[in-house]
């Protein structure tokens, strides 16, 4: 009962609430020497902002990032927005990239539970070696579990 | 000290001395057991309020404000963002309480996960009647000393008059749920 554990004082944590780190895992593979695929795995009654998602690399630069079109969602406050569900793969081109380099992939996420709770702005990182031209695609390196604001 | 019978004394006490010392082991180990228990106990009611009535934040004017000074209200603190959606959707309700309830004693906070333009631009579209303070992205990290442990808003925690922590909500405060607690705690006061 929802009236018992209000009148016990207990957290009010709705059930099976994730840690951000499982509700948006997050993981990236090198596609070619040009190309990074970035994933993110949203668990179900999770979503992620489509407007909220950055991806930079260094040393190369990372070229202009097509985003792939998510679900229109109509929200009060922030009108028409769009948002990802499951399995989202972004493509993010490489300029310059070399063979053997190593490039570091910074992703900037935010995202939500239908639940009713927000998880603040998450900036992570990804180390992926970039292949020879014709090889074939990386291995998926994915995010551990770290801090939020490092 | 280098006085031998001192030594000897030491290492090995007289029948009496021993008795003593076994009892104050005792005495010890029943002290460290009870001090666990109370610990535990602690933790998992953690109602004390002294975490949360010691935060010093600055407001919306950049001027530090410590919680301690609503000490005795019903303090309702409430973390939240403009980037959540959930938190601005009660947010209205919020205000509405603040001007019905305060001459009862009840006190609503903001602390703002947020950028301080982006969060006055809200507070004045909402028009909160309330002080809001400003966390930064720090206040995650503060939130999560209070309860918070998954980083998520918006969180709420609300204070009793005598400054025990009445309420931990993660997610949003439905209407009637927040005025059946602001009923019981002023009743009780």
């Amino acid at each position: 009962m929802l009236g018992a554990a209000f009148a016990a004082g207990l957290p009010g944590t709705p059930p099976k609430l994730l840690p951000p780190e499982q509700a948006f895992r997050f993981s990236a593979r090198a596609l070619d020497p040009a190309t990074l695929e970035a994933r993110f795995d949203v668990a179900d009654g999770y979503y992620l902002y489509r407007d909220k998602l950055r991806f930079t690399t260094e040393p190369v630069g990372a070229r202009a990032v097509d985003l792939p079109p998510g679900k229109p969602k109509h929200d009060e406050f922030f009108g028409d927005v769009e948002t990802y569900r499951g399995v989202v793969l972004i493509r993010v081109p490489l300029h310059n990239a070399a063979a053997g380099q190593t490039v570091t992939l910074h992703a900037d996420s935010q995202g939500c539970a239908d639940a009713g709770v927000c998880y603040p702005p998450n900036p992570q990182q990804l180390k992926i070696a970039v292949p020879a031209a014709g090889a074939a695609p990386g291995a998926y390196v994915e995010a551990g579990k770290k801090g939020w604001f490092k | 000290m280098s006085d031998p019978a001192g030594v000897e004394t030491a290492t090995r006490p007289p029948i009496h001395r021993r008795r003593f010392i076994v009892g104050a082991t005792c005495a010890a180990i029943a002290a460290v057991a009870t001090g666990v228990v109370l610990s535990r106990r602690d933790h998992v009611a953690s109602r004390d309020g002294s975490t949360v009535l010691g935060m010093v934040l600055p407001d919306l004017a950049e001027h530090e404000q410590a919680l301690a000074q609503w000490r005795g209200k019903v303090l309702v603190v409430n973390f939240w963002a403009t980037w959540c959606a959930p938190c601005r959707e009660e947010m209205p309700h919020f205000v509405a309480v603040q001007t019905r309830d305060a001459a009862k004693g009840v006190q609503f906070v903001g602390i703002a996960v947020d950028q301080p333009d982006k969060v006055r631009e809200f507070a004045n579209e909402v028009g909160v009647n309330y002080p809001v303070l400003i966390g930064g992205f720090g206040a995650i990290e503060l939130s999560r000393t209070l309860g918070n442990e998954l980083s998520a808003l918006p969180f709420t925690i609300v204070v009793d008059r005598s400054g025990s922590v009445a309420h931990t909500q993660l997610g949003p405060l439905k209407a009637a749920q927040l005025d059946k607690l602001l009923q019981r705690l002023l009743q009780a006061a």
